[in-house]
Order: C-alpha cells, then structure tokens, then sequence
C-alpha cells in the first residue's frame, strides 16, 4: 500500500509537467494574444508590440535557439517564455494575471473555495438523489417506477446545465421567490473568509443567520450542476445493484432469512458502490467543467467564470495557473477514488 | 458637479430631496463583467469605466442627458490663439477621500503618470497600457503624445502644452479615461494601484469599500462630497456574462440596475410590471458593415457601391432594435455636427445588380460575411447576408471568439465584417479619426492621403464650423469611396426595476454618474 501510495503520487509530476507544457503550447496556438486583446480595437501595430515586450512575449515560447546560436551559451538556450514561467514555478509563483494585475495565487485562493464548495455540494446532492434513486429502481426493476426514473435520468443528462439554470432562477426565484439566483450571500452581508468555504466560515466566525444565507444561496447553483451528475449516478448505482442483486452471495443471504433491507443494505448495496464511486469521482472533475456555465449564470466567483473570462482576454497567466491547478486536483481526485475502493471492497488490495 | 446635482433636483422636484440620505439604501449594479482594473487611466473599458466614473472625477463633465460639457474639477478653461495651450482653473477646497488636496500639482501627477513612460508611477513595465491616453493624445511623451509639458501656474492653475493644435481638449478630458487619483494613494500601492486588494481614490461622490475577487466591487457614499453625499449610501457593482442570466436576476431582484440589456430582449422587459426602461437621447455610437480593400473583389469601389446599395437598413433596424435605434445617414451619429450633403445610399438592389454587373460579376461572387457572437450582431449579419444574396453575394457567415476576431480584423483578413462603434468623447473626431484617420488603411484597406490629412487638419482648426466643414468634405469622400456601410446608432438605455429614480444617461453610452440616483424603499 505505502509502495503503492508513493508511486501514485510521484506519477502526478509527469503528468503535471505534461499539463504545463500542453497549455503553454495550446495559449500560443490559438490565434490572437493578450496585447491585442488588451488593447482592444483601438490598438496600433506599434501599441501591440510594444505592450507585447512589456509583458515578456517578445521571448521565443519554448526555446531560444537563435540566441543560444549567437551567444554560443547554452544557458541561452532556456531563456524562454516557457523555462522563465517554470522556473517561477517552482518557487511557488504562478505570475500575476496580465487584466487585473493581481496575482494569480492569491485570485486561487478566492476562487478555488468558492468552486469548491459549489461542487462538494453538487456531488453531494447528485450523489443522493443518484443513490437513493437508483437503488429504487433496481428494486423496482421494470415497473413503472423504474420508467420514471429513467426519465428523470435521461433529462438529467440530456438537458443543457445552462438551460437548467435559466429554468430554476425563472422558476425558484423570478415566480416563486424561493432561492436567490445569484452570489454566495447577500450583497449587503460581508464575510472575513477563513478557509474560504462560506458554509464553514459563517460557522467559524459565529455568524449562523449568514450560515443559513450561504446555504440558502447554494441551493439553484448546486442543484443545476448536480442534475447531470446526478442522472449518471442514478443509472450507474441501477445497474450496479442489479448486477449484484443477482450475485450467489446475495442469494445466499436471502435465502438464510437474513431480512430484505439489510440483504439490500448490507451485502448488496455496499458491493454495489465500487462502480458508484468510480463515477462519483468522475463526476467530480466534469463538475468542474460543469461549473464554467453554472459560475457564469449565478455570478458565482469561482475558477471556471476565472478562466472562462481569462480566455477571452487570452489572459495567459490566469489560464496557465487556473488549468493546471484544476488538472491538479483532478488528479488527486482520481488518485482518493482509488484508494477509496480498499475501504469498501475488501477483494480489493494494492 | 453642482450644476448636475441641481439640474437633477429641478428634474425630480420633491422626490430628490425626499429619497436623499436614506441610511443604509443600497443599489445593486449588474454589468457585463467587472473591472479589471479601477485605476481610471488604465481602465479600458465600459465596466471599468461604470465605477471608475463613481470614484474619481475629471477636470470637465458631459453635461447630463446631453452632448455639452459642464466644469468639473475644473470651473473653467481656456486655449491661446492655436489651441496648442490649454489652461484649466480648478476648483479650490476639494479634497481626495484620503484628505490628501486636490490642486494643480495634483493634476500634474496623473497626467505625467499617464504621458511619460518613464515617470516612475507610470508602471508600463508591470503591464499597465493606458489605452484611453494613447488613443486619445496620440501615444507616449516623446512617441507621438501630443501634450508636451504640464505646468503647474500656480496651486490653482495648471496648463497642458501640446506638440500640436487640437481644438477639443475639454471634450477628450471629460471621456472616461481621466478621472484623477489621488496622488498620495498612487505613491503608497505603487503598481497594485487600482487591483482589487488596493482599490483607488479620488474626489467622487463615493469612495472605494472594498472588491471581492469574481464577486463586487462595493462603493459607499463619500460623507465629505462637496455638493452633499448621495442619496444611496452604498453602491454594489457585480458582473453577469450571460445577458439572460443578467435579465433573469433583475426579474427575480437580485439587480437595481442592468447595463448591456440587448435590444432583442425588450419585448420581456416591458411586459413585466417590476422593470422600467430608462433611455438617454441621441446615442453616440455607429454599427457598420466594413469592406475590406485587401480583399477581391472589395478592391473595386463599384462592388462596394453594389452592397451598400444592396441592404436595406431602414428595415433592420426597424426589424431588429425594436424602436432603439436610428438608421445611420453616416458616420457620425445626428445629434453631432459635421455631417455632409451626400446622405446615405438609398436601398436598390436594382442599381447593385448593375454595378456589380459593371465591374465584371453580373452572377455575383462568393465571399465571407464576419461578426461577433453577440447581441444583435448574429441576427443583423444573417439580415445583411440575404440582402446580399438577393443581389448575387454568396456571403458565408463566420465567427470567432473576440480577441481573435481583433487580431483577424486588424490584419485585414476578413472581406466583409459588422462591428460598432461608441464615441470615447462627445465630439466628432472621435468617429471621423478613428475609422477616417491614419487607421483607415488597416481598418478598411482604404488608402487614401488626402482623407487622412483632412482628418489631422480638422483636429486643428479652432472653429467648429471650419472643423464641420472639413469633415464634411471627409464624410463626402467616405460616401463615395464606401470604405464601410454605417448602418446605424442605438440609443442608450438601462433596465431598472420600479422605484429607482434618477438615472440620467449621457449620450457616450458610459455608465452614469450615481449622483442623484436611489431607490425608494
């Protein structure tokens, strides 16, 4: 397991290393830069390069050949757009975004929580709904229960998340009134944040009316990104179950009069779970994607508007920070999805 | 200022003064985007500019509701005999948010910030652009600016030497680019001046609060403005990308105010009892269909003709602005001066047919139709596509995402492309330089000398009439030569639910001051 544990973790610098490479290249392949953007059309060709200079992108993207040919120094040869990035890097600093000028940690910080707690809360109203729904269509496989819920599923996946949103804040706020359709707390509330996640800030700072606001605030955006994750999980956790519905163990539960919940409960639905949770984790890092649109509509501040925004504006240090640490976290995600399954599965061992 | 803040109690009577200093009111701001920047001279565009204008203030003003211009921070101003000297008198007793005065020295620091790249509050190495100042005085000290020096006469006085004539300097100081800062707030966030961690500081009816990354930017009521503090005590900008989402959460309340509502969607706005339009008169912005020369057959003058001929105009913007907006004669929107005679191409396809027959394509040809993915743009671009197919054009319509439509554009690689225009200052070379100056070859692919000197000696000439009377001689020759199809100006307007009063626009189209502006509770 330790042996295991560290192999896992020392593969995550590859594929970082890979990650950086890929979106350096990609920014620069894209047609446009960020002094044109920047400048906007009132730009000159002169205004461009000039400002295109001031912000290092007058150096060679990955190598400087040409001036490691006239210097002769090898040295010369790293003195790249790509090589200065990394060496930065490595000290911890991912640059300051070319828009704003604020550093790109210090928007992470802000905005990585906000992501984050939108997602947690996706997944887990995603998970149960996906769960509970779809261990009662197993067990009512083929009846009309079952239909229904292949409907709700199939909408699930199919609606566009963006669509979704616009129904739920016409809906729940517009008509009803029910949900806010935007922010994480009131606008008038202000909150020093501790770690971020407001749930758990208002707890700390003692603020419990601001709690419920926070919570009250999740409700639509977490809802509209969990649906699809939802659907998924729902069908996975059906046909998970029916396959081990069907398994000689269960059978032999059954038929030793153990009685029927705890059959479902303890030997079914807990064997069933490993698929589950391989989607879960799955889910988890579309959430992310998911949370571009959802973050957008709900004036949610967190990494997917970011870097949506920041591609617009070819704002290369924000999409370099922001994807990499997002791959970041997908990669430990799936790594947690792994070693989770020991916890359950006791077949399996690393 | 006090001059708005009157004409804007005379224009709400009693309901002013009644709603003013309702402790703890707040309006709730929804724009495209937020800032990137609150550093006035930095800040480029439009949502910036929305709550840099909160802030700081400029030496002139845009009289409400209309083109002319009222003293701001300055109460008056004059030029010498060639205008290459402006002088400003300033108004004495005012203090920035942090106490620091307000006095001649005080405008000195920000315009030698904003003109001299080696000034050492000017921070272009740490990526500061100052695209107002460069577009608007033609560059840098020493690289095409055309103020030279700034004098400090004394603590009240302070003139601007230019290199060169240009008549409107008022008019260029009152855009939205030359709030001033305080300078001791500058010398203290040194480059992080105006990021979210440091905000900005000015004179302003209101004083930065805070900005919470990704979330708003939160203004409070400034207790010490000198006309009286505004009636709203706290301002709360935030940005919503997604024009539906933006329309959905002023619906649901969420939102005072929307900016950025797209004419398309104001069936759903007037139908609902809780929105109201505000509208400002005479919007002072121009949409076009450019023709690029670089690119055959736009080359031939006739193929141009043939297609500003072949579209109707009249009739997009009766189809798609839902009654916002006016078909462009040319360039210049009507509530400016300098129009010529030579009017707009009338619609006949018949006359389009012929001329491109003329020029060698009596079966039409093929040839690519760009546009944004924004507002109206889509709609107009598939409009002008079929009118073009009616007379034998086969435009292809195509888009790209906006920084790389930039790039495309300026390089010259798109035939036919739709863009708009918003006036940075109320004054016509702001149309007529941009799209007829030095810029027209790499705009237009449209070369032509004489056109560009006219447009230099228009900036100099002190008279309006001897100004208006050149451009009409440029607007003439744009209308013969059709470099681009100006198809039309939209008024400005905001959404704003029941109960806000006082939101006067001004014809730039520029986010309004918030001086007068409230909520009834």
């Amino acid at each position: 397991m330790t042996t295991y544990l560290i192999r896992r973790v020392l593969g995550i610098i590859p594929v970082l290393l890979g990650v950086t490479f890929m979106v350096f290249a990609i920014n620069r392949i894209v047609p446009s830069n960020p002094a044109v953007a920047i400048l906007g059309d009132k730009g000159t060709v002169e205004s461009q390069r000039q400002l295109a200079e001031e912000l290092g992108l007058n150096k060679p993207v990955f190598f400087d050949v040409e001036g490691y040919r006239s210097s002769g120094r090898f040295g010369r040869l790293f003195d790249s757009q790509y090589f200065t990035y990394m060496g930065e890097l490595l000290t911890g600093n991912l640059g300051k975004s070319f828009m704003t000028r604020a550093p790109v940690t210090d928007s992470l910080k802000v905005r990585f929580p906000a992501t984050m707690e939108l997602a947690i809360f996706s997944i887990i109203i995603g998970s149960v709904l996906g769960i509970v729904l779809g261990v009662v269509a197993a067990l009512r496989r083929g009846t009309w229960v079952d239909t229904g819920m292949l409907f709700i599923a199939v909408s699930g996946v199919s609606f566009p998340v963006f669509w979704t949103a616009i129904v739920l804040i016409y809906l729940f706020s517009v008509q009803l009134g029910w949900f806010p359709p935007a922010g994480r707390l009131n606008v008038t509330s202000t909150l020093q944040p501790v770690t971020g996640l407001f749930v758990i800030d208002t707890l700390l700072r003692g603020q419990y009316k601001m709690f419920l606001d926070s919570l009250h605030h999740l409700v639509l955006p977490a809802f509209a990104l969990g649906t699809h994750a939802m659907a998924l999980i729902m069908r996975m956790t059906r046909s998970s179950m029916l396959d081990v519905l069907r398994r000689d163990y269960v059978r032999t539960a059954s038929s030793k009069g153990v009685p029927p919940l705890v059959v479902v409960m303890k030997h079914a639905f807990r064997n069933a779970l490993v698929p589950v949770i391989t989607v879960m984790g799955l889910s988890f890092g579309s959430l992310l994607s998911g949370a571009i649109l959802v973050e957008a509509i709900f004036n949610w501040p967190g990494v997917g508007s970011w870097i949506f925004n920041a591609i617009t504006q070819r704002d290369y240090p924000v999409i370099q920070g922001g994807v990499l640490f997002v791959a970041a976290v997908f990669i430990v995600l799936n790594m947690l999805v792994d070693l989770s399954y020991v916890l359950i599965d006791p077949r399996i061992r690393y | 200022m006090k001059r708005v803040l009157l004409s804007l109690l005379v224009a709400f009577g009693l309901l002013g003064s009644a709603l003013a200093q309702q402790p703890g009111s707040t309006l709730v701001v929804g724009m495209a985007i937020l800032p990137n920047t609150i550093d006035s001279g930095d800040a480029n565009d439009s949502n910036a500019i929305a709550v840099t204008r909160q802030i700081v203030e400029r030496l002139v003003e845009l009289a409400p509701g209309n083109e002319g211009l009222v003293p701001g921070l300055a109460t008056s101003w004059e030029a010498n005999a060639d205008s290459t000297e402006w002088t400003f008198h300033l108004r004495e007793g005012v203090k920035f948010h942090d106490g620091t005065p307000f006095d001649a020295q005080a405008v000195k620091f920000s315009l030698d910030r904003w003109n001299d790249p080696a000034n050492p509050y000017h921070f272009g190495a740490e990526g500061k652009a100052y695209v107002g100042w460069r577009n608007l005085f033609g560059g840098f000290l020493g690289d095409g600016s055309a103020v030279s020096e700034v004098v400090v006469d004394d603590e009240y006085t302070v003139t601007l030497k230019l290199t060169r004539s240009i008549s409107f300097v008022p008019s260029l100081l009152a855009g939205g680019y030359f709030g001033f800062d305080s300078p001791t707030a500058v010398m203290a966030a040194g480059a992080n001046y105006g990021t979210p961690s440091v905000g900005s500081v000015g004179t302003g009816p209101y004083r930065f609060e805070r900005w919470e990354e990704g979330s708003r930017v939160v203004l409070k009521a400034n207790p010490e403005y000198r006309d009286g503090p505004p009636p709203t005590e706290t301002v709360v900008f935030v940005g919503v990308s997604d024009p539906t989402a933006r329309l959905a959460q002023l619906k649901a309340g969420a939102l005072d105010i929307a900016a950025a509502i797209s004419p398309s969607d104001l069936d759903s706005v007037l139908s609902d009892p809780n929105l109201e339009l505000v509208r400002g008169e005479g919007g002072l912005n121009t949409s076009y269909l450019a023709m690029h020369q670089n690119q055959k057959p736009m080359d031939d003058v006739r193929v141009r003709q043939a297609v500003a001929y072949a579209i109707d105009r009249v009739a997009i913007v009766d189809a798609f602005y839902a009654g916002q907006a006016v078909a462009a004669e040319d360039i210049i929107p009507d509530s400016l001066w300098g129009h010529a005679d030579a009017g707009a191409y009338p619609y006949d396809p018949a006359k389009a047919s012929e001329l491109l027959a003329e020029a060698g394509y009596p079966n039409g040809f093929d040839t690519e139709l760009w546009y944004r993915n924004s507002g109206l743009e889509p709609v107009i671009a598939e409009a002008i596509a079929s009118y073009l197919a009616d007379v034998g054009i086969r435009a292809a319509l195509k888009t790209e995402d906006w920084a790389a439509f930039l790039a495309d554009y300026m390089a010259g690689n798109f035939p036919l492309y739709t863009l708009g225009w918003n006036a940075d200052f109320a004054d016509p070379d702001t149309f007529i330089y941009t799209f007829y100056g030095p810029q027209a070859v790499r705009r237009f692919g449209w070369n032509a000398p004489e056109v560009v000197t006219l447009t230099q000696e228009a900036r100099q000439v002190p008279g309006q009439a001897e100004r208006a009377a050149l451009y009409a001689q440029v607007v003439t020759a744009a209308h013969d030569a059709m470099p681009m199809l100006p198809l039309a100006h939209q008024s400005q307007f905001f959404v704003v639910r029941k109960g806000v009063t006082g939101l006067v626009l001004n014809p730039l189209g520029a986010f309004p001051v918030l001086t007068g502006t409230s909520k009834a509770q």
